[in-house]
C-alpha cells in the first residue's frame, strides 16, 4: 500500500463539542437496549430473564458513555476527516450487489459491483473499470461457483 | 513413556503414504480456502466432508483436521494483506496484521504468522498427547460462574485493546456484549431486538460484524488515500525474515499464546476465536511492546496466531475423550467419525488408540507440512500487495460480498454488513476502535450463557462467584486490573487537563 496513505488517512481535526456525537450515539444505543430489555422482563436472580443481560449490559454502556460524553465536551476532540465520497461508493456497491445478487445472478452482480465501487478513481477510465468489472466477474465464478461448487447461481434465468 | 510410545505408534501410521497424502491434500485445501474472506474452517470441513467417507476412519480424521488448522491458518493471510478476516478467529490477527502490512511488513508479518502457527500447533499437540485425559477431566470441573469469571477477564482485559484509551475500549465491549443479544435466547426461546426481522432470528453471524467492522470501514478510509496511486512497495526476500532481535521478542509471546490457546480450545464451548482474543488482550497487557499493539508489532499477530492454531489442536480433546462437540467444526468431526462406525468418548483412547495417536501425530506432520507449503508462499501473498490499489480495491469489495453472501445465501447479509460497515466508520471517526466491540460481541453470548447458570445453580446467590476458588482468584485478578486501568486513566486525564 502506498505510503501516503498512511499520513493521509491520519489526518485528525479539532471538532470541538462534536467530538462528543459517537459518544451520544452510544448513549441513544445503550438506552434503546436498556428499554428493550425491560420490555423482554428481567426475571429474578435465581431466574434470569431474557431481558436482564441486555438491561445490565445497556446500564453499564449508558453510564460509560455518560462519562465519555462529559469528558467529550470538557475538551476539544480530535476526529478523523471524513471521506463521503469513499463512504458513499462503498455503501452503493454493497448495495447493487444486494440489489442484483438474487434477481440477475452472481456474475452480474459482481460485474456492477466492482464498476460501482471503482467509479471515485478517477485515474482508471470507464472502459478499463468496466474490463476490471469483467475479470472480477469471471474470477468470482470461477473460483466460488466451478473450484468450490457453492451453491450460487451465475445467472438468474439462465 | 507411555505417552512416547503411543506417540511414536501414531507417527508410524500417520507417516504411512496414503495417510501422509490426505494430511498435505487436507493442509494445502484448508489454507486455500481460509484465505477467502468469510469462508471459514466450518464450510471448509463441510466442503471436504463428503470426500472423507470413502476413506479409512484414520485417513478421514488426518484430513479433516488439516483441513481445519490450514483453514485457520490459511484465515490469517487475508487479514494482515487486506484487513479482510478469512475465518472469524483471524480477525483478532487484523487489529496488528493488517497495520504492519501498512508499514511494508507484510512479509515478515506472514512469516511471524506462519512461525507462530507452526509454535501454536505443536504447543496444542504437546498438551494434547500428555494432557489429554487430565485436561477433560480439569474441562469437566470448570463450573459456570469460573466461565463467567475467566470470560469477564477476558472483557476487562480486551478493554486495553483500544487505542482511543480504555473508557472508550470498555465502551465498545459493553456495546459488543449488547449486539451479541441479538436473536433468539437459546435458553427461553424468546426473540430479542430482531425488529421482526426473521433474518436476524439466528442473530449476527461474527463473520458480517468482522467483515463490516474491518473490511467495509478500512476500504472507506483507504479509498481517498490510494486511489490513482499506484502501489510504492518494492518486494525484497531478505526483507520477509524477522531481524534477530525480533526473533526474540515472538518467542515468549508465542508460548504465551500456545498455552493460552491451548486451555482454551479444550474448553468446550469456547474455541479459536475466544482464545486468540484472550490471548491478545492478555498479552497486550503484559508484553514489553504493549503501547504499540494495534499499531502494528510482531507480537500482536504472532499471539492470536499461536493460541488460534494451538486451540485447533486442542478442540479435539473434549470432542475425543468426552464426546463433547466443543464448537460447529468439531461437531462435523463427530459425525464424521459416527460415520464410520466410532463413537468419541473416554473409551475412544482404549478402543481406538491408533485413531487417536495417529491423529495426534499428524498435528506434527500437519504443522510442519503447513509451514514448509506456507513459507515460500509467502511472496506469492506479498506480491498481491503490488497491484495498485485502484484495482485491489473493487476487487476487495466483491470477495466481502461473497464471502458474506456464502454464510447463509441470504441479501440480507450484505445489508447488515453495510450497516454495521457504515456504523463502524462513523464510531471510527470519534476515535470508538472496533477491535473491543468484536471481542465483546464474540464473549457476549457464552457470558451471559454462564450468568445465568451460575445464578440458576446457586439459586439467585451471587456470592458464588466468592465461594469458588477459581472464579474469586479470576475476580481478584479482573478487579485488580479494572483498579490499576482507572487510576492510570485519571492521572493521564489530569495532566491533560493541566497542560491546556
Amino acid at each position: 500500500m502506498p505510503e501516503a496513505a498512511v499520513s493521509e488517512t491520519d489526518k485528525t481535526s479539532h471538532i470541538g463539542w462534536q467530538g462528543a456525537i459517537g459518544s451520544a450515539l452510544l448513549l441513544g444505543l445503550s438506552l434503546v437496549f436498556m428499554l428493550g430489555g425491560l420490555q423482554l422482563g428481567l426475571g429474578s436472580p435465581f431466574r434470569l430473564g431474557t431481558g436482564a443481560f441486555p438491561f445490565i449490559s445497556g446500564l453499564l454502556l449508558a453510564g460509560l458513555s455518560t462519562l465519555n460524553l462529559i469528558i467529550d465536551l470538557r475538551g476539544s476532540q480530535l476526529a478523523e476527516v471524513p471521506d463521503w465520497i469513499g463512504f458513499l461508493a462503498i455503501s452503493a456497491a454493497l448495495a447493487i450487489f444486494a440489489l442484483t445478487a438474487e434477481r440477475f445472478g452472481l456474475v452480474p452482480a459482481a460485474f456492477l459491483t466492482t464498476v460501482v465501487a471503482s467509479l471515485p478513481d478517477r485515474s482508471l477510465p470507464l472502459f478499463k473499470k468496466v474490463i476490471l468489472g469483467g475479470v472480477v466477474a469471471t474470477g468470482a465464478w470461477l473460483l466460488f461457483i466451478q473450484a468450490l461448487n457453492l451453491p450460487f447461481k451465475a445467472f438468474v434465468g439462465v | 513413556m507411555d505417552i512416547l510410545s503411543s506417540f511414536y505408534g501414531g507417527l508410524l501410521v500417520v507417516l504411512e503414504p496414503q495417510n501422509l497424502m490426505y494430511c498435505f491434500a487436507g493442509v494445502f485445501l484448508g489454507t486455500f480456502i481460509g484465505v477467502l474472506p468469510g469462508i471459514g474452517s466450518l464450510a471448509a470441513i463441510a466442503m471436504i466432508l463428503p470426500l472423507t467417507f470413502y476413506l479409512e476412519p484414520t485417513s478421514a480424521l488426518v484430513m479433516i483436521a488439516g483441513v481445519y488448522y490450514g483453514a485457520e491458518y490459511g484465515g490469517s493471510i487475508a487479514s494482515i494483506l487486506m484487513n479482510i478476516p478469512g475465518t472469524p478467529a483471524a480477525s483478532i490477527t487484523c487489529i496488528d496484521g493488517y497495520p504492519l502490512a501498512r508499514k511494508g511488513r507484510a512479509g515478515v508479518a506472514l512469516f511471524s504468522t506462519a512461525t507462530a502457527s507452526f509454535g501454536g500447533g505443536i504447543i496444542g499437540m504437546i498438551v494434547m498427547a500428555a494432557l489429554s485425559p487430565s485436561l477433560a477431566t480439569l474441562a469437566l470441573s470448570f463450573g459456570p460462574a469460573d466461565y463467567f469469571a475467566v470470560i469477564l477477564l477476558g472483557l476487562v482485559a480486551a478493554s486495553a485493546v483500544a487505542n482511543g484509551g480504555a473508557l472508550r475500549g470498555i465502551s465498545m465491549v459493553v456495546a459488543g456484549l449488547m449486539l451479541g443479544t441479538i436473536g433468539i435466547d437459546l435458553t427461553t426461546g424468546d426473540l430479542r431486538y430482531t425488529m421482526g426481522i426473521p433474518e436476524l432470528r439466528d442473530g449476527v453471524h461474527i463473520v458480517i460484524v468482522a467483515m463490516g467492522l474491518f473490511g467495509v470501514t478500512e476500504l472507506i478510509v483507504s479509498i481517498k488515500a490510494n486511489v490513482g496511486g499506484k502501489s510504492t512497495q518494492k518486494i525484497d526476500y531478505a526483507d520477509f525474515y524477522p531481524s534477530k532481535q525480533e526473533w526474540k521478542s515472538l518467542f515468549a509471546p508465542i508460548l504465551r499464546g500456545g498455552s493460552i490457546g491451548s486451555f482454551f480450545g479444550a474448553l468446550p464451548g469456547t474455541g479459536q476465536t475466544i482464545a486468540a482474543a484472550i490471548a491478545y488482550a492478555v498479552e497486550k497487557r503484559v508484553s514489553p511492546q504493549r503501547k504499540d499493539f494495534g499499531t502494528g508489532v510482531l507480537p500482536g499477530v504472532a499471539v492470536p496466531e499461536a493460541a488460534n492454531n494451538s486451540a485447533t489442536q486442542t478442540a479435539f480433546i473434549p470432542t475425543l475423550t468426552l464426546g463433547v462437540p466443543g464448537s460447529p467444526p468439531m461437531a462435523l468431526v463427530i459425525g464424521a467419525l459416527m460415520i464410520h462406525g466410532i463413537t468419541p468418548g473416554p473409551r475412544l483412547l482404549v478402543e481406538q488408540p491408533n485413531l487417536f495417536w495417529g491423529l495426534v501425530a499428524s498435528f506434527l506432520i500437519g504443522n510442519v507440512m503447513l509451514l514448509v507449503l506456507n513459507i515460500p508462499l509467502i511472496g506469492l501473498w506479498v506480491r498481491l500487495l503490488q497491484i495498485p490499489y485502484k484495482y485491489m480495491y473493487p476487487t476487495i469489495i466483491v470477495l466481502i460480498c461473497m464471502g458474506v453472501y456464502s454464510l447463509n445465501n441470504n441479501v440480507f447479509d450484505i445489508w447488515l454488513t453495510l450497516v454495521i460497515g457504515a456504523a463502524g466508520y462513523v464510531m471510527r471517526l470519534f476515535k470508538f476502535e472496533p477491535a473491543p466491540l468484536l471481542i465483546g460481541f464474540v464473549l457476549g453470548p457464552i457470558m451471559e450463557e454462564q450468568l445465568r447458570r451460575a445464578m440458576l445453580l446457586s439459586r439467585g446467590d451471587p456470592m458464588v462467584f466468592l465461594e469458588r476458588p477459581i472464579s474469586a482468584t479470576l475476580l481478584a485478578i479482573t478487579a485488580l486490573i479494572l483498579i490499576g486501568a482507572s487510576f492510570a486513566a485519571f492521572r493521564s486525564y489530569r495532566m491533560t487537563r493541566n497542560q491546556t
